[in-house]
């Protein structure tokens, strides 16, 4: 791995660490949401580093430009900006630590102690590489996905919509 | 290291922080927030697969773009049920739900 | 000929079932039009198919395999030889002159719709039951039969006594069809084939003691359908069906069925003398027993009853001795003179408005001419009066016994005719002479319909002639010629007749003559007799007028233990065990589950926990495995 790369990498997992326990640990859900934008775009960093332009593209639109606009409307239209201190202070906070802690452990274990068929770096094919995989031998799954979308916005819109009376 | 085990590492770093907040966070909205960091983390495990795989290359990138779709479908179902919930008791703490025990 | 064939079954089941479909609420009144027409064609092509069989004509037919399972194989087939074409005569003939006389004596009931589906299941039973052509199809339509038994027996079912007559008929037989459901299977255990053709062709490699259990299983269902001793009890009490069915089913074709299915095993009973001297023991035994018996009873139902019982009697000691032919001459004659008998006595019940009890009947002979003649023919003929029906076939029964060496048979045969010519005369005589004992149902007394009078009339013509027509000369007569094809192989020598025949017949006619005058004497001349008689007798009259106590017998010995027995078993084993067992196992899985139901909280964060703590150890499991 080049300097370059490595540099950035550290970067990038400085970024998404920090701003992840910060979407975790900020009381103001305004706030959460914002740091979760950062997590996000560092996320995008990385599919960059790892030549997947694509993705890293579709990252930014999806995650950065839409999901994280739902988030906030959806803070705003509860109007529930704060994130109660009583609400995050209690017992299965600090239960939840070792759990997380000690399955991340374990897991990382199992990560560095597992053999790979790795090979070189820039495996991640072209964009047209890509869209032919996906039209062509996962066109079945992709159908099925925007089935799956269609029923989301409907339900999404049901559920949204304020009960007539 | 390897860098595709550095990647690993920081996937599951991103993926056991976020389910620390799902377990520890009562917010419902902040839970949802806490799930798409999970779905993230994922994603870097598959583009970094995907890219140091001798056989599968592209494939980890196809499913990132599966992952994406089905998280928008989550988010905008999960937060139109949230809204739908604060309609309905105006308060968003998870532990108010809890009609559905046996 | 094969049409013919299954039209005659298949014509009462389309009858049936469109009758039992419909009949509540298309045809009501008018049930009967079906039903008799099905019948009545079926008694015309029973009689082209005896012509046929006449000319020399058989069927073997194969239709087809019902169940097909490795080595066990049955056929639905169809057997017409003599044998059969006889039985589908006899019960043709009977059951379509029942079913016209049904006309007229369920007019009125509730349940005539049901009466004549019923009356056609049971033909289309009984005729596939002698028109099978292996051992399964017999069993399952002798089973039949007896279901229809059941329902009509108990057909007026809000009747607690004609119930309870229906479900003892129903046990009772059961005793004798599991001996008959064991023949069967030790038939096919030995031979491996359940067709007539295919056991009776490898009898030779059958063992004597295999041979005489076969025999004594299929008796003992015999014994049960035709009421034999000690099975006979259902059949007295199954006269609390109408008097249509008792004459169909319970005296002409039904309790024949036993006959039959030992004459058609013929092959198999001669190879075992000692199972044939038990058939002919059992029925010597049961012929005199019931005839003792009918002589006190007072029910003109219940005479006529025992009478059955007594005259099945001697078709099995007829076809036990080996006078095959015999045996069934006799199932022929006594079938119509039977029927006869009770269709009369259904009229005499009718013309009384339901009476049965014979000491309050009485002069009835001028109010019902064409009952009275056509009961006096049917009586002469079973009291064997020279010359009618039941003299040439009881003559050849006996003669049979004498001839092959069964003197005691014979004569325990003759007493029993002596009691049968008593006890249907004292019948005639308490019944149609003398003065009217109950005036009132006299007053209201009348001939019935003609629907009813016209089957007495037909029945009376073969009761009187047959015997004529087809036992003469004696033992060599029409019959035992037309079915010789069927019994060659176990007939032994022909007889000729003889001065020593001569001689017997003059004999048992006038033991029969004896019978009638000793009637005459005590009912007609002397009534004051039968008290004397029966305080002298004393014991044994009390005896007779009981039954024997058969039935308090059953009852101390079988049902009352057994009820006691069930008892036990519901109030201790069913209540205490088994009960205890469900409602504990059901009271467990209660309590687990009221002890797990806090686990289900409906917080979901709880449920996420529990699914990490699941992950959590599935990956320290996969660790430790691995490492």
């Amino acid at each position: 791995m080049p300097e370059f790369q490595q540099t950035a990498f550290i970067l990038l997992s400085i970024l998404i660490l920090a701003s992840a326990f910060c979407v975790v640990l900020f009381r103001n859900l305004i706030y959460s949401a914002l740091s979760m934008i950062g997590c996000f775009l560092g996320v995008a960093g990385i599919f960059i580093l790892l030549h997947a332009e694509l993705v890293a593209a579709a990252q930014v639109l999806i995650y950065v430009g839409a999901i994280s606009v739902l988030v906030i409307f959806a803070i705003m239209l509860t109007g529930h900006r704060a994130g109660d201190l009583r609400l995050f202070f209690h017992k299965q906070a600090w239960v939840a630590v070792p759990i997380c802690a000690v399955a991340g452990i374990a897991l990382m274990v199992v990560m560095a102690t597992a053999t790979y068929n790795a090979t070189k770096d820039a495996q991640n094919p072209s964009d047209d590489a890509i869209a032919s995989l996906l039209f062509n031998e996962y066109a079945f799954p992709f159908e099925l996905v925007s089935l799956a979308l269609l029923v989301a916005m409907i339900g999404a819109v049901i559920l949204a919509m304020k009960e007539k009376k | 290291m390897t860098p595709l085990q550095q990647y690993l590492a920081l996937s599951i770093a991103l993926f056991f922080i976020g389910s620390w907040g799902v377990l520890a966070r009562r917010n419902i909205i902040l839970i949802v927030m806490c799930v798409e960091l999970m779905l993230n983390a994922i994603n870097i495990a598959l583009v970094a697969f995907s890219n140091y795989s001798p056989t599968g290359a592209g494939r980890g990138e196809v499913f990132v773009f599966f992952v994406f779709a089905l998280a928008a479908a989550e988010a905008a179902i999960g937060l139109a049920i949230a809204i739908a919930m604060y309609r309905l008791k105006e308060r968003l703490s998870i532990g108010d739900f809890d009609e559905m025990k046996g | 000929m094969k049409t013919a064939v299954l039209l005659i079954p298949l014509l009462p089941l389309a009858s049936f079932i469109i009758t039992g479909l419909f009949g509540k609420r298309y045809f009501k009144e008018k049930s009967h039009y079906l039903s008799v027409a099905a019948v009545a064609v079926s008694w015309l092509l029973s009689v082209y198919l005896i012509v046929q069989v006449e000319r020399g004509e058989e069927l073997h037919w194969q239709v087809y395999s019902w169940i097909a399972a490795g080595s066990f194989k049955v056929e639905i087939g169809f057997l017409v030889d003599q044998l059969t074409a006889i039985m589908l005569l006899v019960v043709s003939t009977v059951g379509f002159m029942v079913h016209v006389y049904s006309i007229g004596y369920m007019k009125g009931d509730g349940g005539y719709y049901r009466f004549f589906a019923y009356l056609n299941l049971f033909m289309f039973s009984m005729f596939m039951l002698v028109l099978g052509n292996n051992f399964l199809m017999l069993y399952v339509f002798w089973e039949a039969v007896g279901l229809c038994s059941y329902l009509l027996i108990s057909f007026w079912y809000t009747k607690q006594s004609a119930a309870n007559a229906g479900t003892k008929a129903f046990l009772v037989n059961r005793v004798g069809d599991f001996g008959f459901g064991l023949g069967i299977m030790l038939i096919f255990v030995t031979v491996g084939t359940l067709s007539y053709s295919g056991v009776f062709s490898s009898l030779g490699s059958i063992g004597t003691g295999t041979m005489t259990a076969i025999c004594l299983l299929l008796f003992m269902g015999a014994m049960g359908k035709s009421a034999q001793f000690p099975l006979h009890v259902w059949l007295p009490d199954a006269m609390e069906g109408p008097t249509p069915v008792s004459s169909l089913i319970h005296a002409a074709t039904m309790v024949n069925a036993g006959v039959y299915m030992v004459a058609r095993s013929s092959p198999i009973f001669s190879h075992s003398p000692n199972a044939m001297f038990v058939v002919a023991l059992v029925g010597a035994f049961t012929a005199i027993f019931a005839a003792s018996i009918g002589l006190v009873q007072n029910d003109i139902k219940k005479v006529l009853a025992y009478s059955t019982v007594s005259q099945l009697g001697y078709m099995f000691v007829a076809l036990g001795v080996g006078a095959w032919t015999a045996g069934m001459f006799h199932l022929v004659a006594h079938g119509f003179f039977k029927g006869l008998l009770f269709l009369g006595s259904g009229s005499v019940i009718h013309a009384m408005g339901g009476e049965q009890d014979m000491r309050k009947m009485g002069g009835l002979k001028n109010k019902t001419k064409i009952t009275y003649w056509t009961f006096v023919i049917g009586a002469l003929a079973i009291s064997g009066f020279p010359g009618l029906a039941g003299f040439f076939s009881k003559d050849s029964v006996l003669a049979g016994a004498f001839h092959k060496g069964f003197w005691y048979f014979w004569l325990v045969g003759l007493v029993a005719a002596f009691m049968t010519a008593f006890y249907m005369f004292r019948l005639i005589f308490m019944t149609f002479h003398g003065k009217p004992r109950d005036e009132k149902a006299f007053a209201h007394a009348h001939e019935s319909p003609r629907s009813m009078t016209i089957p007495l009339i037909v029945l009376a013509v073969p009761s009187a002639i047959i015997g004529l027509l087809l036992g003469l000369p004696p033992e060599s007569g029409h019959i035992d010629h037309f079915l010789e094809p069927v019994f060659e192989a176990v007939m032994g020598e022909p007889v000729h007749f003889g001065l020593l025949d001569a001689g017997l017949m003059t004999l048992s006619a006038l033991i029969g003559i004896g019978g009638i005058l000793l009637a005459w004497l005590f009912y007609v001349k002397r009534p004051d007799l039968p008290a004397k008689a029966g305080a002298r007798a004393g014991f044994l009259y009390r005896a007779a007028l009981n039954k024997y106590w058969i039935d308090e017998f059953y009852f101390a010995v079988f049902i009352n233990p057994v009820r006691a027995l069930g008892r036990g078993l519901w109030r201790w084993v069913d209540v205490g065990i088994i009960d205890g067992f469900a409602n504990g196992s059901a009271r467990f899985f209660n309590g687990v589950g009221m002890a797990l139901k806090p686990s289900q909280s409906g917080k979901a964060q709880v449920y996420l926990f529990s699914m990490f703590l699941g992950f959590l150890a599935l990956l320290v499991a996969y660790l430790i495995l691995t490492i």
